[in-house]
């Protein structure tokens, strides 16, 4: 997970990723929804819906689904008319839950981005302060501390971390409650709202942030590390700086920086260990959706989650692709 | 690179520290039948046990024994971990370096897949995979490691690039050597170290992501997997059945995984010599 | 005049490595001192432990504004750092921080000093990248975009942003091609009123450039100081003198000469006693101390460079002829004084008249400061003396061998064993065979070139401190002469030789003296370096002796320079 390139080389491989490497992706992506089901034996409704919800279906619903997507012809003109589906916006109907996928799944995606943007940005933003502290100190007994605590925290599968933080702290403390993401019928608005948000809200962003918190961490310790050997922290020191001024704006702005890269890939890992995490705590996100379809093998649900959860990620690392170059300077030139 | 990678993990702590604690689980692991006093599949109808001495860790809803199925899933693991690290290591040499080595449209078309592969999470994947296939342990190993061998080609890939250029290299195509000689003989031996971190990165990575799926129920149902157990116990967390049933799950899981990481931390420095000489307590 | 920066007593040592070893400097205001040093005698670590930026062990004080800068805490330095002292470093990779912009970096200290507004100190970063020549394309620019030249000029807008007092530079235009070099020192030297200039570099023009006064430092000491100019054109340390002289520059006209041995770490005594030709007993047990209260002061026990031979008055007349008319010079240690004359101008009578073959009529000679009543083995033990031709100064009964070994029989030096042991080895010096054939050889059976070089050899056995050559080459082609020439200068390099080299060719010697002294009619008519007399002549003769030395282009305005027909 945290195996550390050399940032040079780093640095030359990102300004390799361009359009052409989304566009696969995309492409990839999209593949792979596409072709699965239909490569399963037996017919494609069948595969696409499943036994069960077939069994639950009208035959004209049935037949209104078979010409919607095209099942009764040629690959190709499935693809296509997947495709126009698609940018319409239409994702599936799930039976379970007797409503378009697409309704389905932004009914329960903000939950899921509040997890995974509040978990992200702590993590990236305790782990890049924690780093530079860090590294700053190399070899003092806080430095130490903090490598030692953090690593092994780092060993935690996040749902171990959150079953940990849920039995201690919602079980037996009884501090946080034990599920969900609001209070049931509470009728709760404006800032008892939002209070009560944050109160189901907190361990599972502490789960998270705490699992992939060591990762920035390390990361940016390190990098501190080099960084503080380079000519210009001398200069720096020389032009009678303040320890913060030089441990921010000289060595800690060049030592986020490979944290900066990696956030694209580190999305994707938060989205996941949120999948895991919407478990433990039952928050109602996506990551639960997916499980629950799971278990009643609600496909089009799986397959829109897929996507949704693939595209997200793919745009989250396109647009840190497309600012990063604001941050290092040296990215774009042949350097 | 003169660096000894073995010297190198042997003098950190944190480095011994995470082989002994993966020798321990590997010892587990192997000695799984003769330690587990009953077979882990077995279910009785003495559920939810307290720890006693004929159940050390008790038992589980249906009656299984949790100690013999904590040191069975230590094998499922591991088997998993290893498997996957290895042909995952395997993908990215063959792919980094022969991209490396070969260039022009072939290295092209094989890094914008490796970049594209990089940017969709792997997890859901599987999860779409697995719903359909409902894969055995074999499938299971075989699809993370299709889908974990791009990050390590990329950076062998780099390294073969920059090795590609030195001087021996030169001199070796200069004698007539073809392409495959000089990968054989003198790019592979020089990227030891980096495969060997690649590699204990590869097998923790494919731990994590085995339980993981384990917990969100993809899994092969005739292996025992620790995040099963632990998605096992998760229903049952408001009983102190989590004292003995989750916890030791869990915390072997999680020592593995941290063993892992300490090893692959004490390697590092062979990469970035600047690193050494930051020691863990 | 007030003295803004005083050290005394520096030393900086790295665990057991002791780098600076008790440097004494001062520096007024509005002065600029330069310091040469070649890679490893400490300067850079000079410079950074005035800033108080170096890592090991620091003893001393250095008086700065009269605050001792050792004895103030990192809190009381850091104001001081950048606004009142302030340093250049050099253009390396990676000086400048890559992520932050050329303006950005020049203004941050005004901003972190509280000096200005934001807006204020980027208008004034913006005006010294300008004066210094950055274009307003690049103040935008990153580190990486800039060429080291230009990120060499930002380097100095950013020391210079907060005015300080004392500016520190660390080889500030050795990054430059030299029409950058001309320009940014040009700059420098303009920008220097009113704050103190300390220079580090071991680029001899530099210094020249930019500074009026010279330290040079070596093995971690201070051996010379004083005036900039007076150093460099009568260095009194044989290390000074041997820097100048392995240094191409377009002023000196003779051939680059190296130093013997190589700069060793922990040497006892003054650091540069195993390399230097004129070393005594004291020398490798003592450190010499800078001595002298004037300008300019060196660190010798012998008290720089020494005096060899000097003449005073020296007079030889022939009845009522004055061969020799009144000639004072001296040669020093290690140095070729080249004797400039025509055939009757009286240069051989007074080689042989220095060498005690005529008897002074007037005057007197001085060896080692001490005047010379006769001439005996000793004094021919210290200087000895080869002619022109080989063919006659050779006796033909003789071989090699016995020929070499002839001095040291006359002195009674040795066994017979060690005196032919000497003599193998001295021909080696003059790189002829040792072989056992060569050594039986008798004269008529060498070349021009073989014979001169036993001559030389011989005159080299007795191990002499001057060696007197009298138009050594004359009898000698071109390249046989070219051969010749550069094994005499590597002996000088090699064992200290100084060198009287008369000869009547001024263009030969130009390549082959320190210093030259032109003879005309039996008097000295001019004296000097040989660098200035080349170049500018003051006398008529000397002119003509210019314009009609060999030039390989006639028609070339340069080679009619000193016409005196021309002369209005």
């Amino acid at each position: 997970m945290n195996l550390i390139v050399p940032f040079k080389i780093e640095r030359k491989m990102l300004s390799k990723r361009n359009l052409v490497t989304y566009t696969i992706a995309f492409l990839l992506i999209l593949a792979l929804n596409f072709l699965l089901p239909r490569m399963m034996p037996g017919d494609p409704l069948t595969a696409i819906y499943g036994d069960e919800a077939l069994i639950a279906m009208t035959p004209e619903f049935k037949a209104h689904l078979i010409e919607r997507f095209a099942l009764d012809q040629p690959l190709w003109n499935q693809f296509g008319a997947y495709l126009l589906a698609l940018f319409q916006g239409e994702l599936g109907y799930s039976y379970y839950y007797s409503a378009p996928v697409s309704a389905v799944i932004l009914g329960r995606l903000p939950w899921t981005l509040l997890l995974v943007g509040t978990s992200l940005l702590l993590s990236t933003l305790l782990g890049i302060v924690l780093g530079i502290e860090s590294g700053w100190r190399r070899g003092s007994k806080t430095d130490r501390a903090l490598l030692t605590g953090l690593m092994s925290l780092n060993g935690f599968p996040d749902f171990f971390l959150g079953m940990v933080l849920l039995i201690i702290f919602g079980v037996t403390l009884h501090v946080f409650p034990l599920a969900g993401a609001l209070t049931p019928y509470a009728g709760l608005s404006g800032l008892p709202l939002v209070l009560d948000v944050l109160r189901h809200l907190f361990l599972p962003v502490a789960a998270l942030t705490l699992t992939y918190l060591a990762g920035t961490y390390l990361l940016t310790r390190n990098t501190m590390i080099t960084v503080l050997r380079e000519p210009y922290m001398l200069t720096a020191r020389a032009k009678g700086l303040t320890q913060r001024v030089l441990k921010y704006r000289h060595a800690g702005r060049n030592s986020m920086l490979p944290v900066v890269t990696r956030t694209g890939i580190r999305v994707g890992r938060v989205v996941t260990g949120a999948l895991f995490t919407e478990l433990v705590f039952a928050y109602p996100g996506v990551g639960c959706l997916t499980y629950e379809a799971l278990l009643t093998r609600d496909y089009p649900v799986i397959q829109g989650v897929f996507l949704i959860v693939a595209i997200f990620v793919l745009l989250a690392n396109f647009v840190v692709d497309l600012f990063y170059p604001r941050l290092d300077p040296r990215v774009n030139s042949a350097y | 690179m003169h660096i000894d990678l073995k010297r190198e993990i042997k003098e950190s702590s944190a480095g011994k520290t995470g082989l002994v604690i993966l020798l321990i689980m590997v010892s587990i692991a192997t000695l799984a039948p003769l330690i587990a006093p009953y077979d882990p599949c077995q279910q009785s109808i003495s559920s939810l046990l307290a720890p006693s001495l004929s159940h050390w860790l008790g038992t589980n809803h249906v009656g299984q024994d949790i100690w013999s199925r904590l040191v069975f899933g230590a094998r499922t693991s591991l088997l998993v971990g290893f498997g996957v690290g290895i042909v995952s290591t395997l993908l990215a040499t063959i792919f980094g370096v022969s991209a490396a080595l070969v260039g022009g449209f072939y290295d092209k078309v094989i890094m914008r897949v490796v970049d594209a592969f990089i940017v969709i999470p792997m997890v859901i994947v599987v999860i779409l995979v697995a719903a359909y296939l409902k894969p055995s342990i074999l499938i299971l190993m075989l699809l993370l490691s299709l889908l974990s061998w791009q990050g390590g080609a990329r950076i062998l890939r780099a390294q073969a690039l920059s090795l590609k250029e030195k001087g021996h290299i030169a001199a070796a195509r200069s004698f007539g050597a073809h392409r495959f000689y000089i990968a054989r003989r003198h790019i592979v031996p020089d990227l030891g170290p980096i495969l060997v971190v690649d590699f204990i990165y590869s097998i923790r990575r494919a731990v994590f992501m085995e339980a993981g799926l384990a917990f969100m129920g993809i899994t092969d149902p005739i292996v025992v997997s620790w995040g099963m157990m632990m998605r096992d116990a998760l229903s049952f967390s408001y009983l102190n059945v989590w004292q003995w049933w989750l916890i030791p799950t869990g915390v072997a899981l999680s020592l593995t995984i941290v063993g892992l990481t300490f090893i692959g931390y004490a390697a590092e420095p062979v990469i970035e010599p600047r690193l050494r000489g930051a020691e863990v307590a | 005049m007030p003295r803004l920066l005083k050290i005394e007593g520096l030393s900086v040592s790295y665990g057991k490595n002791l780098v600076l070893n008790g440097i004494d400097l001062e520096l007024g205001a509005g002065e600029a001192l330069a310091v040469i040093g070649e890679s490893g005698t400490g300067k850079t670590t000079l410079g950074l432990s005035i800033m108080r930026l170096v890592e090991g062990t620091v003893q001393g004080i250095i008086r700065f504004n009269g605050k001792d800068l050792l004895k103030l805490t990192e809190k009381e330095m850091r104001p001081i750092r950048w606004s009142r002292i302030a340093m250049v470093f050099q253009s390396v990779n990676n000086v400048l921080n890559p992520v932050h912009t050329i303006l950005s970096q020049v203004a941050e200290p005004i901003i972190e000093h509280g000096l200005s507004s934001r807006k204020e100190a980027q208008n004034r970063a913006i005006e010294l990248l300008s004066y210094f020549g950055l274009p307003q394309s690049c103040f935008a620019a990153y580190p990486h975009q800039l060429s080291s030249g230009e990120q060499q000029r930002g380097l100095i807008a950013m020391a210079l942003a907060n005015d300080p007092d004392l500016l520190i530079l660390d080889e500030p235009l050795s990054s430059l091609d030299a029409i950058n070099r001309a320009d940014v020192g040009r700059l420098l030297k303009e920008s220097a009123t009113g704050h103190i200039m300390l220079v580090f570099t071991h680029d001899l023009a530099t210094a020249s450039r930019l500074a009026d006064r010279m330290a040079v430092l070596y093995g971690g000491k201070i051996v010379e100081q004083g005036p900039a100019q007076d150093v460099l054109s009568r260095p009194s340390h044989p290390y000074t003198r041997a820097l100048i002289r392995a240094y191409p520059n377009m002023t000196t006209v003779k051939d680059l000469q190296g130093i013997r041995g190589r700069m060793d770490g922990a040497i006892s005594g003054c650091p540069f006693h195993p390399r230097c030709t004129q070393a005594i007993d004291i020398c490798s047990r003592e450190t010499p101390h800078l001595v002298s209260s004037q300008e300019h002061q060196v660190a010798c026990h012998r008290g720089g460079i020494v005096t060899l031979l000097s003449t005073r008055n020296l007079t030889k007349s022939f009845g009522s002829l004055k061969a020799v008319d009144s000639v004072s010079l001296h040669i020093e240690g290690g140095e070729t004084l080249a004797l400039v004359g025509a055939s009757s101008s009286g240069k051989t009578t007074l080689a042989k008249t220095i060498v005690g073959l005529y008897q002074p009529s007037e005057g007197a000679v001085y060896l080692e400061g001490a005047k010379v009543d006769s001439w005996r083995k000793d004094f021919y033990q210290r200087v000895q003396i080869v002619f022109q031709n080989p063919g006659e100064s050779l006796s033909h009964r003789l071989s090699v061998l016995e020929a070499v070994v002839e001095p040291l029989d006359i002195q009674g030096i040795g066994t017979r064993q060690e005196r032919e042991h000497k003599a193998i080895q001295v021909l080696g010096e003059v790189e002829l065979p040792q072989s056992r054939g060569f050594l039986g050889k008798y004269p008529h059976q060498l070349s021009g070139g073989e014979a001169q070089r036993v001559a030389i050899a011989r005159a080299l056995v007795l191990e002499p401190k001057l060696l007197i050559a009298d138009e050594p080459t004359t009898f000698l082609d071109a390249s046989v002469q070219a051969k010749i020439l550069k094994l005499l200068l590597n002996l000088q390099e090699q064992r200290g030789l100084s060198m009287l080299f008369i000869t009547h060719d001024i263009a030969l010697a130009r390549k082959v003296s320190d210093r030259m002294a032109i003879m005309m009619g039996g008097k000295i008519i001019e004296e000097g370096p040989s660098s200035q007399i080349v170049v500018a002549p003051k006398q008529n003769y000397t002119k003509s002796l210019l314009d009609t030395a060999s030039a390989l282009r006639i028609d070339e305005p340069g080679a009619a320079r000193f016409s005196i027909s021309r002369e209005r």
